[in-house]
């Protein structure tokens, strides 16, 4: 370890006298920066190969298309399992962060297209990851919890965005309405849409916004 | 002499196509347990045969879940007999829903294996399309009157709805992940096509 010197020392410490004890911090720091960037690179490489093919990549795959060795794979997740719910993590977190909410407070047909925009982008970036995580989820209590909270943030989603017609429905009528817009709205209907059908993004978009009108039911004036 | 060897031949012949049979049933069986697909020695045992009788009958396990796709696929067309074809819009409605729903609760599981397994062969992927031309069919026969009376372009656009959510695994959230009864999962979508469709002519 090598002792820090003088020059070492940040201006505001050494001004405030604090004596630097902080050994070898940037070098460990430097490290666990690259460890982190090699684990973010494999992850990467894992969900590219996703979108390249169905099939579930294997971990010389992985390896290969990230730049590493399998060796390099396995020191960063235990096995397969785990890479696959550290991607499922990742990729939740970067699709909530594209979804932001918008237009809660808009007119009808607004919060429609807002809502199916930001679904229609969400499913055409996740649904590779998506049918990975659902063919594999019989392995994992972890990556089924996690197909299950997607599916709870779906729905969660649909009920602000369409709380005005909503609230106008008693139970059960309002969960039947919620039930099949989520079926409507799912990952495997988009991809139906976009791979059987061949629609166009914007053909795919103009079946969901006007599917969801017809389905919600009026709007209460204001 | 020749008739009775071609008998025994006969006789053979029967029991090869029932050891055939009770193999894709045991499939079958075993996939309603548990959606992962089932081995070859776990679908020998529940057949009660030898593993070496099931590869005498299908040579890889590919083969036997294509015979069983298609062994589903004739079964479901004859419980799927089309009703009421030409009844008022609930009846119709009703009568579509009831017959999908009951299909989806029965040959559910092995729909989620074809579609697993869909991508290691084109055989299968072509049995998958050909069941989604078949249900995108009924509906279209089902709610002619209605879809008779839009442009096709809205035609298609309701057929495709449909189609989304009267799917297997719709019907499968409704049942495992909602926990709704058989009637009420009817009921959710009997009350959305109702609302996707355009008005009946003459109504």
């Amino acid at each position: 370890m090598r002792r820090l010197g003088e020059g070492d020392r940040p201006p505001a410490a050494a001004d405030a006298g604090l004596t630097v004890s902080v050994t070898s911090a940037p070098a460990v720091d430097g490290r666990r920066l690259r460890s982190e960037r090699t684990r973010h690179l494999i992850i990467e490489a894992y969900l590219s190969l996703l979108r390249d093919s169905s099939q579930v990549p294997t971990s010389a795959q992985i390896a290969e298309r990230a730049g590493y060795s399998v060796r390099s794979v396995f020191e960063r997740f235990p096995d397969l399992m785990s890479l696959r719910i550290a991607a499922t993590d990742y990729a939740f977190a970067k699709s909530t962060a594209d979804a932001e909410l918008r237009d809660l407070d808009g007119d009808r047909s607004t919060r429609i297209r807002s809502q199916v925009e930001t679904r229609a982008r969400t499913c055409e970036a996740w649904l590779p990851m998506w049918r990975a995580l659902n063919a594999n989820q019989g392995d994992s209590d972890e990556l089924r919890s996690r197909v299950r909270l997607a599916r709870e943030l779906i729905f969660r989603r649909l009920e602000l965005m369409y709380q005005p017609e909503l609230s106008t429905l008693a139970e059960p009528l309002r969960r039947y309405t919620l039930i099949a817009l989520e079926a409507l709205t799912d990952f495997e209907s988009w991809g139906r849409m976009r791979e059987n059908y061949g629609l166009t993004i914007e053909e795919a978009r103009e079946v969901w916004m006007r599917t969801i009108d017809r389905l919600l039911p009026p709007t209460p004036s204001a | 002499m020749v008739g009775e060897s071609k008998s025994l031949v006969d006789g053979r012949r029967l029991r090869s196509e029932r050891t055939r049979q009770y193999i894709i049933e045991a499939y079958l069986a075993l996939l309603r347990q548990n959606p992962r697909p089932p081995t070859a020695a776990q679908i020998a045992e529940r057949a009660g045969y030898s593993v070496r009788s099931l590869f005498e009958r299908f040579p890889d396990l590919l083969s036997l879940s294509l015979a069983a796709a298609d062994y589903a696929f004739a079964q479901a067309n004859t419980q799927a007999v089309i009703r009421n074809a030409t009844a008022d819009r609930d009846t119709r409605i009703r009568t579509q829903v009831e017959t999908r729903a009951r299909t989806c609760e029965d040959w559910l599981p092995l729909w989620r294996a074809l579609v697993l397994n869909q991508q290691v062969s084109e055989e299968l992927r072509l049995r998958i399309r050909r069941v989604r031309e078949a249900i995108m069919a009924r509906i279209l026969l089902m709610y002619r009157p209605e879809l008779d009376s839009v442009s096709q372009v809205e035609r298609r656009r309701t057929l495709i709805a449909i189609e989304a959510l009267t799917d297997f695994e719709s019907w499968a959230r409704m049942r495992e992940a909602a926990g709704l009864s058989f009637e009420e999962a009817c009921t959710v979508w009997i009350r959305a096509i109702d609302r996707l469709l355009p008005p009946t002519p003459g109504s």
